[in-house]
């Protein structure tokens, strides 16, 4: 069949002429390279679930596998590094990209009626997104992923109420192990990319439904006379695309992904710190000691939350530009100012000086006393290798080479 | 106007049909679903005495950091968990054995032995050698564990 026989053969079954005219509808006169933001961020989540789904063909998600996984993929695998070096700063440009597009958002107070479901249904990809920060690092297993962890669950532990339930349930039980680690992989790799998928469906629908906002100095009249969005649009969102890909396959390349040593629950010598895009929150729970332990953890994160939530309900004003806005240039400032220099503050803590100073000792026990006893037909596995098991298949390995 | 009546009724019928159909799929699913992936917060933790070795060989007036193991089930897994605490004993039996996991968010803390204080690297926590909190966030003291010398064996409860 030639190209116009199977052009006909779609056109006879499906809406393609209509979809040509929708997608070919003209923009706001006043758009800039601001307004591409969005697309970014839906190319950087494709191109997380792309590397992604490749780095689970080698990743195994237990305690004793996980870390030499990850080692495998970095250091054996053909493109291992250069794969997950997508993924990991990817994670970080992602986080970078939706913030920027949610500031935009403000900047022109697109968030404004008739937007509302737009904005929070952005919020809450936003939430999403650090959610696939927050599990995604627990899965290397190193000693970054693991107190990193320790410390985001204790947090949702004080939350009044539910909190340590919350926190048993993101462990898979009273402490990180292995349950802990297949349900962080669970939501990280199943639960979180249905979810963001739906939600940006109908983030993208509102978005082409009610139409781009444009800038605020489109008069009404100016809201349909710009460029159409194919091929013009998609043409700048398209080299925009190429441009973040080309520098992050720069930084995957020339810097590569840091791999602690295996996660270690006694290791006191290590100075937990998260990713650089939580360190705000790590920062803030310095100031709230005692009984306003709760303020960091939770009232101000909750309220914080739920304020952005709600925004384009509780800013009454009209549109307008930021700088003509007073009241919300000021509350966007002090956020703003107020988590990057969180952010610098924590990332530039001190670290702790002191070594531990005590007598080391380690147990010599006469005897263990366990409690536990495995019922009958319960089938517990121990995956954990002898040295002398070790050793026999690195003989193995040795002779056959 | 009665055939219009009887129609809507009808419709109304089915909605509260479909929605209750719905309703009742979705408890019957989601119930057992809900509870598969909640249960491990309703699972107790077992208790148990670990034998840390010979009191004598631990009794120091100084904070002895000692680490030991035990067998736990994690999950499908029978692990080996490592733990680590602070011995010390007054001298008249009275043993004290701190758990090193900071009473604010679980970091491991560090013995400084010229302060005599307990340090924690992550949010600047200070607790003084009887687990007090002198300094930082912590809302509550190093958790104090449970010993009992046995035929001149330290056991500490584990839970």
């Amino acid at each position: 069949m030639r190209y116009a026989g199977i052009k006909q053969f779609l056109n006879e079954r499906l809406p393609l002429e209509a979809l040509d005219t929708h997608l070919r509808k003209p923009l706001p006169k006043h758009i800039n390279l601001l307004f591409s933001l969005g697309s970014l961020a839906m190319f950087l989540l494709l191109l997380q679930a792309a590397t992604g789904a490749f780095l689970a063909f080698y990743y195994s998600p237990s305690p004793e596998h996980a870390h030499n996984a990850v080692t495998y993929i970095s250091e054996e695998v053909p493109f291992g590094a250069f794969v997950r070096g997508l993924h990991h700063w990817g994670a970080s440009a992602m986080v970078i990209i939706v913030v920027l597009h949610l500031l935009r958002v403000v900047l022109y107070s697109s968030y404004k009626a008739p937007r509302e479901l737009t904005w929070i249904f952005g919020v809450l990809l936003l939430l999403i997104v650090l959610g696939f920060g927050f599990t995604g690092y627990l899965l290397p297993w190193d000693e970054k992923a693991y107190w990193a962890t320790v410390v985001g669950v204790e947090i949702a532990s004080t939350a009044p109420g539910l909190g340590d339930f919350v926190a048993k349930v993101m462990r898979g039980g009273s402490e990180i192990g292995a349950v802990t680690l297949s349900r962080f992989y669970a939501l990280h790799t199943i639960w979180l990319p249905w979810l963001a998928f739906g939600l940006v469906g109908v983030h993208l629908f509102f978005v082409r439904y009610y139409g781009s906002s444009g800038t605020p100095k489109n008069t009404p009249e100016e809201m349909k006379t710009g460029k159409p969005f194919y091929p013009h649009q998609v043409f700048e969102d398209v080299v925009g695309m190429l441009i973040l890909f080309v520098i992050l396959a720069t930084v995957a390349i020339f810097v590569p992904v840091p791999l602690e040593d295996v996660a270690d629950p006694t290791n006191a010598d290590y100075d937990p710190r998260p990713e650089w895009y939580f360190l705000f929150l790590f920062q803030l729970l310095k100031y709230f000691q005692g009984p306003f332990e709760i303020i960091g953890t939770f009232v101000i994160p909750t309220v914080g939350m739920l304020l952005l939530l709600f925004l384009p309900f509780l800013d009454k004003s009209e549109r307008a530009v930021l700088w003509k806005r007073p009241i919300a240039l000021t509350v966007t400032s002090v956020c703003v100012v107020g988590i990057v220099v969180l952010t610098i503050l924590g990332g530039t803590s001190k670290k702790l000086e002191t070594t531990d100073t005590a007598v080391q000792e380690t147990s010599q026990p006469t005897e263990q006393i366990q409690t536990e006893t495995v019922e009958e037909g319960e089938a517990v596995f121990d995956f954990q290798l002898t040295e002398e098991e070790l050793e026999g298949a690195k003989a193995v390995e040795d002779a056959s080479q | 106007m009665e055939k219009k009546g009887r129609r809507s009724f009808l419709v109304f019928s089915i909605n509260w049909a479909i929605a209750f159909i719905g309703g009742v799929l979705s408890l019957a699913a989601g119930i057992p679903l809900i509870g598969f992936a909640i249960s491990p917060a309703f699972k107790k933790g077992e208790s148990k005495w670990v034998d840390l070795g010979l009191a004598d060989r631990l009794k120091n007036s100084r904070f002895k950091k000692v680490d030991y193991t035990f067998t736990a089930k994690d999950g499908w897994v029978k692990a080996t968990k490592k733990r680590s605490v602070y011995v010390t004993d007054a001298g008249n039996g009275e043993w004290r054995v701190f758990s090193r996991i900071c009473s604010h968010l679980g970091c491991l803390v560090r013995w400084d032995e010229s302060k005599e204080s307990f340090l924690c690297p992550c949010h600047g926590a200070i607790f003084d050698k009887t687990g007090a909190v002198i300094a930082g966030p912590p809302p509550e003291p190093l958790q104090k564990l449970e010993t009992k010398v046995e035929a001149g064996i330290l056991y500490v409860k584990e839970s």
